[in-house]
């Protein structure tokens, strides 16, 4: 009974003492393992789980399984016409060949000093063998839009007339903007980055996942210029609009005098016409009546007008008058 | 010090309470020495029974799920609720916030959200780009996106956080660059938003981070500060005055026309009252002259002398100017008229 019992705690140490000294590890979710034994690789291993080594003798080393990102400080860059611009570029890549990455590269810190040398002079390659739009750009589908925004900008455009002037100052405007055609555009520019880095990387036992061009800008001797070509486009913009206006004004002003000419000469004629055929009217009323006594209607008409206009004339009169027959003579002789 | 004490309290009763069980238990045992060895390996007993229900229990919050690992390896993801795990760090678990939507935000970060939020815009580092006609713009947008696959979120990507950042600078960078600046601080908003989302999407499902970006929202987009911006605003101004400088056209024009017209409708009105004046007169001229006539057909003379008679009469009569008679047979007579100072003339007043 009692010999049983110190076996058992006998035993019970001796397991103790083992697990202790851990002929188990853990690899997690994520992670990859390397195992050692005197410096070589003895095993790997890639799924997560409880795993045994030898105690002591075996060293374990655990590396990410997940994807890593590499992440660049931005680079001054020429571009193909010479032009310096900042490119931030980041890659993603992942450690898929644990054995290969431990035997050549090791540590972390290693791979991402390989990387920044092997992605950053790719980077500048690449942009320096491409025009800027190539890079800002990603398709020629901005040769497609029209400025057909400006549409908005206008008060009404209803007439027809409206419409015209609508295509006359899309033309301006789209003159102002007119874009160059690219031919490979960032995407691809991408592409072709990742391409060259790829097969620089998988000795490491690494295996690129992508490399983007994170963010494009102006050098900073650059940018003024950039700000002062922005200002006068703007300019030139602006004053499209005031002049486009201006003329539209003047046009309407224009049309304003036709217009108002054109009623004023049409009342003219009509009432010119009113008034003639009136008078035409009137005279041959005139005429039908006068002419039934001609002698008459020449001494009605006389007295007529005698009567409108000698009363205020200064007067001398000549007692020859018919009038004063009887002044001088009862008998009017 | 009040923690201390009533630990040391609690465990001298425990203890109190062993031994007077041991002590009970002692009077039916032969064994005596046996006493004090049992108390401290059921003491010890104790403590890994507490720690392993301890252990063997987690709570899942109701926004959250839980990732279960058995000694590393991935077992099961938990809804929220008290779950049970194998004890003594055989099963571990992590909670992941799979309901609340977060928030990313470039360019600017929320300093204190609130009633009234606060916010730095300091990064321009993240909002300056390019657009496609090679103007540099400034934007800022946010992210919101929510994990949907917590096992992927937790075991895939490495710097997860980075990586959302770095996907969706590079995606908004390029689809700016793909349109005029002009487009981008106006109709192309919702556009980009739309693109945006969709690539984000499939960048990360490419890398399955375990994520869906539920929304992308441009934030303020505006041209470089300074004179740029204020070259900008000059072109809004230039819209508004050429749409003055039409308005006043069409002002002139609703001003003058319609007058015009009324002026013109007016000439006419008064040329046809003419017209019917003119033949109105007309008609009574020649009804007065007939009427006349009728009679002078019937009585030639009389009626002529009466008619001349009637009119001298009225010429001479009072109220027209005087009149000066001279005998015909005054033959050395010089006519001497007094001319009217006013009216030197002698013509009709």
């Amino acid at each position: 009974m009692s010999k049983r019992l110190t076996f058992l705690t006998g035993l019970i140490i001796f397991i103790a003492i083992v697990i202790a000294l851990g002929p188990f590890f853990v690899v997690e979710e994520g992670e990859q393992a390397v195992i050692t034994r005197f410096g070589q690789i003895v095993n790997v291993e890639t799924e997560a789980g409880l795993k045994i080594k030898i105690p002591i003798i075996d060293q374990v080393r655990t590396y990410s399984k997940k994807i890593l990102s590499w992440d660049g400080e931005p680079r001054r860059v020429p571009t193909l016409e010479k032009q310096f611009i900042w490119v931030d570029t980041s890659a993603r890549w992942r450690i898929v060949d644990v054995r290969r990455f431990y035997s050549s590269i090791n540590l972390l810190e290693q791979a991402y000093s390989r990387l920044d040398d092997i992605i950053e002079s790719t980077v500048r390659t690449v942009i320096a063998q491409n025009k800027l739009v190539e890079a800002v750009r990603n398709s020629n589908a901005i040769l497609q839009r029209t400025a057909n925004d400006i549409e908005t900008f206008l008060p009404d455009t209803q007439s027809e007339d409206d419409q015209e002037g609508l295509v006359e100052i899309s033309n301006l405007l789209t003159q102002l903007e007119e874009q160059p055609e690219i031919e490979i555009g960032r995407e691809a520019l991408s592409v072709e980055m990742f391409e060259l880095i790829k097969t620089q990387v998988p000795n490491f036992g690494i295996e690129m996942i992508d490399v983007v061009i994170r963010q494009i800008r102006y050098s900073d001797d650059l940018t003024d210029s950039v700000y002062n070509r922005m200002i006068s486009e703007r300019k030139q913009i602006a004053q499209a609009y005031r002049s486009w206006g201006e003329g539209r004004k003047q046009k309407l002003l224009g049309q304003l005098e036709n217009e108002q000419r054109a009623i004023q000469s049409v009342a003219y004629n009509e009432s010119e016409q009113i008034k003639g055929e009136a008078d035409a009217e009137a005279a041959s009323i005139y005429a039908t009546a006068y002419n039934r006594n001609t002698e008459f209607f020449s001494f009605y008409r006389a007295l007529e007008s005698y009567r409108k206009t000698i009363p205020n004339l200064p007067k001398v009169l000549s007692t020859e008058a018919e009038y004063f027959d009887y002044l001088y003579d009862k008998d009017g002789q | 010090m009040d923690i201390f004490e009533l630990i040391q309290q609690a465990i001298t009763k425990i203890r109190g309470y062993f031994f007077k069980m041991a002590r009970g238990s002692s009077n039916n045992s032969k064994k005596g020495s046996g006493k004090p060895r049992r108390v401290i390996s059921l003491f010890v007993l104790l403590i890994i029974v507490i720690w392993g229900i301890a252990s063997s229990l987690f709570v899942v919050d109701e926004t959250e799920q839980g990732v279960v690992l058995r000694l590393g390896k991935y077992q099961r993801t938990e809804n929220s609720g008290l779950k049970l795990k194998i004890p003594f760090r055989i099963e571990t678990s992590t909670t992941v916030p799979t309901q609340i939507i977060q928030n990313m935000n470039f360019g600017f970060r929320t300093q204190q959200a609130g009633i009234v939020s606060q916010f730095s815009r300091d990064y321009p580092e993240e909002s300056t780009m390019l657009t496609g006609d090679l103007n540099i713009i400034d934007v800022e947008w946010i992210i919101q996106y929510r994990i949907d696959e917590p096992e992927d979120w937790l075991f895939n990507v490495d710097q997860r956080s980075k990586t959302i950042r770095d996907i969706s600078q590079s995606v908004v960078n390029q689809l700016v660059g793909d349109y005029y600046i002009n487009d981008v601080l106006g109709s192309v908003r919702t556009e980009i938003e739309e693109l945006a989302l969709i690539r984000h999407n499939a960048v990360f499902e490419d890398y399955k981070l375990g994520i869906t970006v539920i929304a992308v929202r441009l934030q303020n987009i505006v041209p470089p500060a300074g004179s740029v911006q204020d070259a900008f605003e000059d072109v809004n101004k230039a819209v508004q005055d050429m749409n003055r400088l039409i308005n006043e056209g069409r002002e002139e024009y609703n001003r003058t026309i319609p007058k015009a017209r009324g002026e013109a409708e007016q000439m006419v009105q008064i040329a046809r009252g003419y017209a019917t004046e003119r033949v109105n007169e007309a008609k009574g001229d020649v009804a007065r002259f007939s009427a006349i006539l009728t009679e002078y057909n019937a009585s030639p003379r009389v009626t002529r002398e009466r008619l001349y008679y009637e009119t001298v009469e009225s010429i001479l009569a009072e109220g027209s100017t005087p009149a000066q008679i001279i005998d015909s047979n005054f033959e050395n007579l010089l006519p001497l008229l007094q001319i009217d100072q006013n009216n030197p003339l002698g013509g009709i007043q």
